[in-house]
Order: C-alpha cells, then structure tokens, then sequence
C-alpha cells in the first residue's frame, strides 16, 4: 500500500514538474533580448511559478490571434506598433485586458489562476512597471528563440 | 424533501455557479469626447490616499504620494493618467483607464481603449501641482 502511494506521489511530483516553464532564465536571455524597435512597444506577458491551476496553461491570445501560451513560472514578449490591443485567455470564461501601448513604452501583463466553475480559469492584468519587471526577473523565457540563445 | 427547499437550493446553486463562473457585470460607462491637450501637460501628486468604488464591486486605492499626468479632457473633466503606473477598472474584463478630476473631485475614469467615461460617486482629494 505504502508502495503505491509512493509511485502516485511521485507520478504527481512529476506531473507538476512537467507542467512548470523550461526554458532559459531571464538572467541567461536578458542580453539577447532586442531593444523595443522605433514606431513600437512592447507587451511582456507572464505567470508566477505557483503549482495551484499549474496544469491549466491556456494559449494567451491578442485582437484573437494566438500570441503564446500562459505557462507558470513562464514570460514572453511580443512588440506591436503604438496602438489599443486586446489580451485574452483561451479558458471556461474569457477575461479580457485592454490596454494602450505607446512608442517606446513597455507593458506588462501577468496572467493569474481564478477560481472556475469546473476547472480554474487564466486570467490577464496590468501590472506595474516596477513589479512586472521585478517578477518577471524570477521567471524562465518561453517565447519564440532568440538570437544568441539556445 | 419539500417543493420550495428544492428550489432554494437550485437558485442558491445557480447564485454560486454565476458567481465562480466570472459573470461580473460589464464596467458601466458611456461614450465620451475626447479632446487632447494643445499645451504641457501638468503634473499633480495627491497629498491623501483615495479609495474609489466602482459600481461593478472591484474598488480601486489611489495612494497618497501617486503622481498624475494630464492627458486630455473630456465633457466630464480633466482626464490625467498616472506617472510610472498603471490603473484599471474591472468588471467582467478589465479595462486599462486614467482618472477624470473635476472641481477637486474625482468623478469617474476615462477608459482609453473604449473612448469612453465610466462614472464614479464623486470623491473629494487633495492634491498639489507639480509643474508641467
């Protein structure tokens, strides 16, 4: 009995492992990341490495179009020219973000679990400057590869 | 069990099942007139925290010390958006959005993306320029 609670802990141990963002940490991308290019901005989406709702990691999407997906512990950016944007989450209930991005400007956009009615939902928020970077500092980059990095 | 308990529960059910499902209402607002600013824009700092409660239930805090940048104008007011910060106003989305002042009053938020004014109970704040 004990043997078998061992392997369905440590099948669940593993499950939620696998659920966490994989990729390199800010500190080994940081310097492969480009400046925001002229006429745009940028939108920094993340989530906290928190295990609550880890296996619910629905694609973020932008104006409708997929852009990436919320993984925990996980951030990507995407620079769009100056202009209104629209920022949802593909779950049970669709919470919207808009926002303004301005030339230059960076915003950030932390997607956090919810409580759902059959499973959690993912939803987006600003976030402060200061503390979007601050947290977005802990996490691991799942966006498309960048130049100088594996 | 009677015919009006199984009701009860049912309605209790779908109350809870409405409210864990995200069903807030929608940010109440109305179009506006957006007109933007032909000189500097001024800058304000709050000497007091203010707390504002929308009517879709998720109240706001605008801390003493926050500074404010002039942005435009709309019929309601002076519409100024804050300086190294963000403000949202939620509701069933969430809606980025600057302050509107009006005779020392906080009347409501501008909602940028929406071009439109969502009002407030007006909130007296004290505030002081900063320059432009």
């Amino acid at each position: 009995m004990l043997l078998i609670l061992r392997r369905v802990f440590a099948a669940c141990a593993l499950a939620t492992l696998a659920a966490c963002a994989s990729g390199p940490k800010y500190n080994e991308v940081k310097s492969a990341i480009p400046t925001i290019p002229a006429e745009q901005g940028r939108i920094i989406v993340y989530r906290s490495g928190s295990m609550v709702g880890a296996a619910i990691q629905p694609d973020v999407m932008m104006g409708g179009v997929k852009i990436g997906q919320s993984v925990p512990g996980g951030f990507f950016f995407v620079d769009r020219p100056a202009g209104s944007y629209e920022i949802s989450t593909s779950t049970e209930v669709e919470k919207k973000l808009t926002l303004v991005l301005e030339k230059g400007e960076t915003k950030y956009v932390k997607t956090s679990i919810g409580m759902g009615f059959m499973v959690g939902r993912v939803q987006p928020e600003l976030i402060d400057p200061k503390q979007g970077q601050m947290e977005v500092e802990e996490l691991s980059y799942t966006g498309t590869p960048l130049q100088g990095t594996k | 069990m009677k015919k009006s308990a199984a009701w009860g529960l049912v309605c209790s059910f779908a109350a809870i099942a409405s409210l864990v499902s995200g069903c807030a209402a929608e940010v109440a607002r109305q179009q506006t007139q957006w007109q933007p600013l032909s000189t500097a824009p001024a800058i304000i700092e709050f000497r007091e925290t203010v707390t504002l409660e929308p009517s879709s239930g998720y109240s706001r805090t605008l801390n003493a010390g926050s500074q404010w940048r002039e942005a435009g104008r709309i019929p309601q007011g002076q519409v100024f958006r804050p300086v190294n910060g963000v403000l949202t106003v939620e509701g069933r989305h969430v809606h980025e959005a600057y302050i509107v002042l009006d005779g020392g009053r906080v009347v409501g938020f501008y909602l940028p993306v929406e071009q439109s004014f969502a009002a407030l109970p007006p909130k007296p704040v004290q505030y002081q320029n900063k320059g432009n």
